[in-house]
């Protein structure tokens, strides 16, 4: 019963974080897009925008992070799963929990570097932007590191019983 | 030190680690190794920079445009007026699937986007008509990487910021092989149908391909707007791509009127996530590649391949090999991410033209997604036709051995590819 509570309670806990991962990706993917025509509109009409270049920059840095730990969330990243697929029990479980470590211990270290730019960056502003903070801009690394390690600890229990993580639409299918 | 890095690289991917984040973790240790822990911060500067380069906006925004065109209706009206154009041929439905994959090529730059839009219609679509499921999944998937060397391509955008070199003369250069890799395999097709006695589709009738045509005409319509363009130098690659995105919206929601907000929903989630698959990629290989830049890594190993031969045809064929052997076990972007940075400067030392070296590039790892047992390509296309993996490669044979002519041509005979960049661009 307890069991099953705890179950739900942390599928509960991956769908709103997947639903907020999504509409922040959605929100992030249309002011790319719509930065971009701006950008060309304007350029063309002989006005140019400034800032169009450091805006549509800083949206794709927020895409990759954001939009990375919602791929993470399914276990969509590029990987080499042949050898941890032909693995079987106790031995499995290893090697899976090995990697799960490098990668939350890779995030956790970004995650520590991107706190220590914000505090160096403190005060200073974006070059076309002079209103918006440089640490705002940056503060996608320390954000989405943590982000990514909530979306790798919410799909471990699905990629320790051998499928991916969360259910639904898919993950990060390539180019 | 580099071989203990190179291991632990090799373990980490070995453990399943995302090799996004293995290049990541070796850079960090790299980091610490040479620099102490006090130069830590700087792997949050590097990542945030490395996933802020302008030219790479491209990428989602063709990966969207295409998204869009998907779910408009548009993979259908091009198989109609493929079907039109080429069902009079014995094997007609798999002449459909080369064509049609060649103009969607022309709009969305992926060949995994390719043969999971088209496949899903013509694969069953073979399926009925007798096809072998073998042969279906065989020829959507070869013809689908033929979106890898007609422009716009993804991995050719990768490969031009990765090396520096021109994106629009790298699109350029695609062109010539990549409708010789779509004629070539229509010829393979249709020896393969009269053998297996496939069956025609339907009369040539004029009036048919000009209905056709006159529907799917908007989408036909885009590619030659959006590349016309960028190779007219009236926008950047990447306005180019913008542009594509309004104009797949404008088609998708006002001319066909297919295009519902949750249509568009779905066609933006799957942007976001294709992009962050390869920009996470992208931002953790220049944590890496600034390690490699200061030991002078990339330099040594051109030192050392042009001290045993300096000859342009031989280090070629070495790198072909090793691109081909890459392009087995590594998805497209990750080899370019990867690779790339690694052998520039032997291609420089060579006096290689790097727009020439990029289209060798782009056709050794698209042969590489027809390639188990890291194919992504072809895994679609088994998934939609259900089909066994080593069958569909043993009826693929002869399609990837297309690829791999061409990729000889391109290889050894420069100005097949480069004619048309040497002709409007040097």
């Amino acid at each position: 019963m307890t069991e099953s509570r705890t179950g739900a309670g942390t599928r509960g806990a991956r769908r709103v974080f997947r639903r907020t991962l999504e509409a922040v990706v959605v929100v992030l993917v249309a002011a790319l897009a719509a930065v971009v025509v701006l950008g060309v509109a304007f350029r063309k009409a002989g006005a140019a925008l400034v800032w169009y270049d450091e805006a549509a920059s800083i949206l794709l840095a927020w895409l990759t992070y954001y939009g990375a730990a919602l791929v993470a969330l399914k276990r969509g990243h590029i990987g080499v799963p042949v050898l941890v697929e032909r693995l079987r029990g106790r031995v499995r479980t290893v090697v899976l929990l090995v990697g799960e470590a490098a990668v939350v211990g890779f995030f956790l270290v970004l995650a520590w570097a991107g706190l220590q730019v914000q505090g160096a960056l403190a005060g200073t502003a974006l070059v076309s932007m002079p209103a918006v903070p440089a640490a705002l801009a940056q503060s996608v690394i320390p954000i989405g590191a943590v982000l990514f390690i909530v979306a790798q600890l919410l799909s471990l229990p699905g990629a320790l019983r051998g499928g991916g993580g969360e259910a639904g639409e898919g993950g990060g299918a390539l180019p | 030190m580099t071989v203990a890095l190179v291991l632990l690289l090799l373990v980490l991917v070995l453990v399943n680690v995302p090799i996004a984040v293995a290049l990541g973790l070796v850079a960090v240790v790299a980091i610490v190794a040479t620099g102490g822990v006090g130069a830590l911060p700087n792997a949050g500067l590097l990542m945030f920079s490395g996933s802020t380069k302008f030219p790479l906006i491209a990428i989602p925004l063709f990966i969207l445009a295409g998204a869009i065109m998907n779910r408009s209706g548009i993979s259908r009206r091009l198989v109609a007026f493929a079907s039109a154009v080429f069902g009079f041929i014995r094997g007609g439905l798999s002449m459909v699937s080369i064509s049609a994959s060649m103009f969607f090529a022309e709009i969305s730059g992926s060949a995994v986007a390719d043969v999971a839009a088209l496949g899903s219609i013509l694969i069953p679509a073979m399926r009925k008509r007798g096809y072998s499921r073998e042969f279906a999944a065989a020829v959507t998937s070869s013809s689908a990487t033929l979106a890898v060397i007609i422009p716009p391509s993804i991995p050719m955008i990768l490969y031009g910021v990765m090396s520096n070199a021109s994106v629009v003369e790298l699109f350029v250069a695609g062109i010539l092989p990549g409708v010789a890799g779509g004629l070539l395999m229509m010829f393979v097709a249709y020896l393969w149908a009269r053998r297996a006695k496939l069956p025609m589709e339907e009369s040539f009738r004029l009036g048919h391909v000009w209905r056709t045509f006159r529907e799917a005409g908007w989408s036909l319509l885009l590619p030659v707007v959006i590349l016309g363009g960028i190779f007219g130098g009236w926008v950047t690659a990447t306005e180019g791509a913008g542009l594509a995105v309004v104009a797949a919206l404008l088609i998708g929601g006002v001319v066909y009127r297919e295009l519902s907000v949750a249509r568009l929903r779905r066609a933006i989630l799957e942007c976001g996530r294709q992009t962050a698959v390869v920009m996470l990629l992208v931002a953790s290989s220049a944590l890496l590649g600034d390690f490699l830049t200061e030991v002078r890594v990339p330099q040594q190993i051109a030192a050392s391949i042009m001290e045993i031969t300096d000859s342009k045809l031989a280090i070629l064929a070495l790198l072909n090999l090793f691109l081909l052997a890459i392009g087995l076990f590594l998805h497209s972007a990750a080899a370019i991410i990867l690779v790339v940075p690694v052998v520039m400067p032997l291609i420089e030392a060579a006096g290689i033209d790097p727009v020439h070296f990029g289209l060798i590039v782009t056709l050794n790892l698209g042969i590489g997604q027809q390639t188990p047992p890291v194919a992504s390509v072809l895994v679609t296309a088994c998934s939609v036709a259900r089909a066994d993996i080593w069958r569909v490669t043993r009826a693929n044979l002869w399609f990837i051995a297309v690829l791999v002519a061409i990729l000889g041509v391109v290889t050894y005979v420069p100005g097949f590819s480069m004619a048309l960049v040497e002709l409007f661009y040097r």
